[in-house]
């Protein structure tokens, strides 16, 4: 795996470099069949995805004891917009808002930043080691967090962290998740690109800010939405490691807000 | 270079350690801003369990050196964040016990105090209190009891000229249920929600059929012989059947509650506990319902017999709690007259009963006044919903695994029984 | 032929980054490595390496979580040998994955082809297809499962509708289960891979498809001998995850089925949560997690292999 030359020749690197961000793809028109087809299938598809959330909506203008009903009624009786208008007064959303965007947010960013850096480490630097740590890195995903979330509890309740967002992001941006996918997307980015930078004098971590970030932005997007939406919709985390009210998530917010009914 | 490897992880290791080694207690202190002491206390849904605040309240008023501050938690998974806070040494003086097996989890590994001494004084009439005996020794004492009993729907009742009967037999349960089940179809009431009136809701827990089994039969649960459920699932399946209740498979994948099945008119009587008690007094006073109902005794297996079913919950005191002593008295106070009054001030059942208590009970705003529901507020027996040993947790999921089978069809009742028996003497009796 | 210009052999290097040429290039070239990964490899081996390395130590004793762990041997392993839970678990969370893991891959990709075109609305249609992942599990769970129901749903309306007369009982039968979970896991997760492949698909230069057409390459050909192996760098990482989250299956599990009817979907990580957390047995818990830790770590060191076979 090490001089993994898949995919672009090192031909056709400048005008990566140039043009790397914007969707690009074969740029053949397909035909006026595939193409009616095509849409079809995906209206077919776009409409089959939107149930579920259609069934949040409807649920939530529904008095609470109206919501899980056989069958499911898809249009309440009467509107409860006060749903909308009771939620920001019973419970303080305007600080669990704050406090998941803030996670998030900062999750994301160091996620993306240590990961990239990493992900350089372990495609374009060679030394020893490096397969071993990169297997080590793959494997703790494998291991269910079910599993060790009592010894990692206990090792950050040790620290004093517990009840902190400070754990939170701790525990979350310096997941294996990034650094693989990372590697993966610098893996098709070809070595003569480095090596020919490597040859005009830039340092590694030149190459790393000048070349390889500007090259990866498709997977610096993908990483980052994924990051954030798992941050964002994640429950357990919160819910082990936040005590206090005030530091609470959107997701805890949200469930003890139907809890209250 | 492998060295330079291992060295790094050495040094990291070394660091984690040191990180982990200057941790250390979070100081003794324990006082609030305002000079008082601060006394904390684990709770579910704070907003959600009023109970929880009414004894806050009259417990701070009684004793104005305390301020109790209470850590909120989810109830949905309360007990695997407790385990997890306790595992990691939480000074959280005071830990609410939500159920009995957890309880003995946790008395088992030393995380609570002994507190045997304010067991062996406490009051006359605490019920519950045999629960929590660990060899002896207390670790806990309750405050709230709960019981089964059987909620209907008055108006229902009327609207179809029926009389509510003070006491039934589970056949004659079934009877009625259908009964009902047939007379509002035929007299065209529909209700809001859903599309007919059933003439009862069973809510798919396990502990409908079999804790009231084992209750009424004098069966054990813990035992590996369930033979002693078997006319009791006949008359479940037989309602179920009948299509006087919501299928089992379709409460369960819809996740229905008995909640939006009474409130909203759905089923004309409902087999339940009585903390439901509190959350109808709640949702009439919020405008969310207006049911008219009342509560029986649970039906009985013959006439004449009044067993019931149920649970306590109770306060102990954390091994690493910082006030301890206040926890203590507060713990204490609790499962006392001064504490009871409190939980039943919001339409709780508390664990020590009286007829002051009772009466207190009744005066609520919204409760029913007739002789059938305040007969029904003082069952002749209560046990305990589900025995505690080291095995309890795990018959209980194989229990629910076997009820689960039974109640969707998907194997007939004998041969579930059968696999009942084999497996919890093969995979926990015989281990 | 256009194979010739996806895997251009002739033009790889010499000379990758960084060759051992001496002692004092191979301490450089550490340090310089070790920089890039030390920010990130901090965090992790303190919060992560180590926690997991605890709880495969743990899976040789027997801890309640408070008191002192009791080193047992292999107690715990001969245990799982007898347990009865442990195997349906195994056997269930090998037939999840196995339905689960072709199916999402397909599916997604697919998608991704479907959507790396110059499309009218395409983006329109990504955020579509990322929904489902972003939408609230308790949703998808009660909306599937009326969807699923034996009677009412219409899935099975549309079953009878086609002439088959004993349409399954999906969640509520213990033989059909797994199947609807694994229908809803594909629908649930087709968005979140799809987005990953979208990312790799971008790395494929037109030029290469230019070219192929040029050679006569029909659309399959293309597809076989342009957009694969440009691809896999990208499909072995969606493979990796898609593998390691159908053995980690849990949330969608616990909120759909809670393992039931009976044990048909209880899963490892299931028996994992429920023999730690909730019933306090945590060695028993932590070897299983070893259990399946080894299970995945096989299969991914087979598609490891595989993929450096397919790249050399």
């Amino acid at each position: 795996m090490m001089a993994t030359l898949t995919g672009a020749p090192p031909g056709t690197a400048p005008a990566q470099l140039q043009k790397a961000g914007p969707p690009r793809g074969p740029s053949r028109r397909a035909g006026g069949l595939g193409r009616i087809v095509g849409y079809l299938l995906l209206v077919v598809v776009a409409l089959a995805v939107m149930i579920p959330f259609a069934w949040m909506i409807s649920s939530s203008l529904k008095n609470n004891n109206q919501v899980f009903t056989v069958p499911i009624k898809w249009i309440p009786e009467e509107l409860k917009l006060s749903n909308y208008t009771e939620i920001w007064s019973r419970i303080p959303l305007l600080t669990y808002l704050r406090n998941s965007a803030f996670l998030a947010v900062t999750i994301t960013f160091l996620q993306v930043l240590t990961g990239s850096f990493a992900a350089y480490g372990f495609t374009k630097v060679r030394f020893p080691g490096r397969d071993a740590l990169f297997l080590a890195y793959i494997a703790t995903i494998a291991v269910p967090w079910q599993a060790y979330m009592i010894p990692q509890y206990i090792m950050m309740r040790k620290a004093g962290l517990t009840n902190t967002h400070l754990a939170l992001i701790l525990l979350q941006a310096f997941s294996a998740f990034g650094v693989f996918l990372m590697r993966q997307y610098y893996q098709s980015v070809p070595d003569e690109i480095v090596e020919a930078a490597r040859i005009d004098g830039l340092s590694e971590w030149a190459i790393y800010r000048r070349i390889m970030l500007p090259l990866s932005v498709p997977a610096i997007a993908s990483l980052s939405l994924l990051t954030f939406v798992n941050t964002w919709n994640d429950y357990m985390g919160p819910f082990i490691y936040l005590t206090d009210n005030k530091l609470w998530t959107v997701q805890l917010g949200l469930r003890s807000f139907v809890g209250q009914y | 270079m492998r060295r330079r490897t291992i060295k790094g992880l050495a040094v990291t290791a070394t660091g984690a350690l040191l990180i982990a080694g200057c941790s250390g207690g979070e100081g003794e202190s324990a006082t609030a801003a305002d000079g008082r002491t601060a006394l904390t206390v684990s709770v579910w849904n704070i907003e959600g369990t009023p109970e929880f605040n009414a004894e806050f309240d009259a417990y701070e008023e009684a004793n104005p050196d305390i301020d109790i501050q209470p850590v909120d938690i989810l109830a949905d998974d309360y007990p695997e964040k407790v385990t997890a806070m306790l595992a990691g040494g939480d000074t959280t003086d005071v830990l609410t016990m939500k159920n009995v097996v957890d309880y003995a989890r946790y008395a088992s590994r030393g995380q609570l105090q002994d507190i045997t001494e304010l067991a062996e004084s406490a009051p006359e009439g605490l019920e519950g209190l045999d629960a929590f005996d660990q060899d002896g020794k207390y670790f806990a004492l309750p405050y709230r009891q709960d019981f089964w009993a059987l909620y209907y729907n008055k108006g229902l009742f009327e609207e179809l000229g029926l009389e509510v009967p003070a006491e039934l037999t589970w056949e004659e349960y079934a009877d009625l249920a259908k009964q009902i089940t047939e007379e509002a179809a035929a007299a065209g009431i529909t209700p809001a929600e859903g599309e007919k009136v059933y003439g009862t809701y069973h809510q798919i827990w396990r502990s409908l059929v079999h804790a009231t089994a084992a209750a009424q039969t004098g069966g054990d649960q813990l035992s590996g012989e369930y033979e002693f459920f078997e006319p009791y699932y006949e008359w479940a399946l037989d309602v179920q059947d009948a299509g006087a209740t919501l299928d089992f498979a379709t409460a369960n994948s819809q996740q229905v509650t008995y909640r939006t099945m009474f409130t909203t008119e759905q089923a004309a009587m409902l087999p339940m506990g009585s903390w439901f008690i509190g959350a109808l007094l709640q949702s009439k006073a919020a405008g969310e319902s207006d049911v008219d109902w009342g509560i029986a005794k649970l039906p009985q297996a013959s006439a004449g017999e009044d067993v019931t079913f149920g649970s306590p919950t109770a306060f102990a005191v954390n091994k690493n709690a910082r006030s301890a002593d206040a926890a203590a008295d507060f713990v204490e106070w609790a499962a006392g007259p001064e504490g009871a009054k409190a939980v039943a001030s919001v339409g709780a059942t508390p664990a020590l009963q009286s007829e002051e208590i009772t009466e207190a009970f009744f005066a609520l705003d919204g409760m029913p006044q007739d002789e059938t529901s305040k007969a029904a507020f003082e069952p002749g027996e209560v046990a305990l919903e589900m025995p505690v040993s080291e095995h309890t947790s795990d018959i209980d999921q194989i229990l629910m695994e076997e009820h689960e089978l039974i109640m969707t069809g998907s194997v007939p009742l004998e041969e579930g029984i059968a696999e009942m028996n084999r497996r919890v003497q093969d995979e926990v009796l015989s281990r | 032929m256009a194979t010739a210009t996806a895997t251009p052999a002739g033009t790889r290097s010499k000379k990758p980054a960084g060759t051992y040429s001496n002692k004092r290039q191979v301490r450089r070239n550490t340090l310089i490595g070790w920089s890039f990964l030390l920010p990130n490899f901090l965090g992790f081996a303190l919060l992560t390496l180590v926690p997991v390395v605890a709880t495969f130590g743990i899976a040789f004793t027997e801890w309640d979580s408070y008191s002192t762990p009791e080193f047992l041997g292999l107690d715990n392993f001969e245990r799982l040998l007898t347990d009865n839970n442990f195997r349906t678990a195994l056997l269930n969370t090998l037939y999840y994955a196995a339905g689960h893991i072709p199916i999402t891959l397909a599916v997604s990709l697919g998608l991704a082809l479907l959507l790396n075109r110059k499309l009218r609305g395409v983006n329109f249609f990504r955020t579509a297809a990322f929904f489902p992942y972003i939408t609230s599990i308790v949703a998808v769970a009660v909306v599937w499962n009326m969807l699923f129901n034996p009677s009412q749903g219409p899935v099975n309306q549309l079953l009878t509708g086609l002439g088959i007369d004993n349409p399954p009982g999906w969640t509520s039968s213990p033989q059909w289960a797994m199947p609807a979970v694994i229908i809803t896991s594909v629908w649930r997760d087709m968005g979140y891979y799809m987005i990953l492949f979208l990312a790799g698909l971008q790395t494929v230069p037109p030029e290469l498809y230019e070219a192929a057409k040029m050679d006569g390459a029909n659309a399959w050909q293309r597809f076989r001998n342009v957009t694969l192996p440009s691809l896999r760098p990208t499909t072995f990482f969606v493979l990796m995850m898609l593998t390691i989250g159908s053995f980690k299956v849990f949330d969608l599990i616990v909120v759909m089925t809670d393992g039931g009817p009976g044990r048909s979907t209880l899963v490892l990580s299931q028996l994992i949560y429920r023999e730690g957390i909730v019933n306090g047995r945590f060695g028993y818990s932590s070897a299983i997690s070893l259990v399946l830790f080894v299970l995945v770590l096989g299969v991914s060191i087979l598609q490891y292999r595989r993929n450096q076979k397919l790249e050399a």
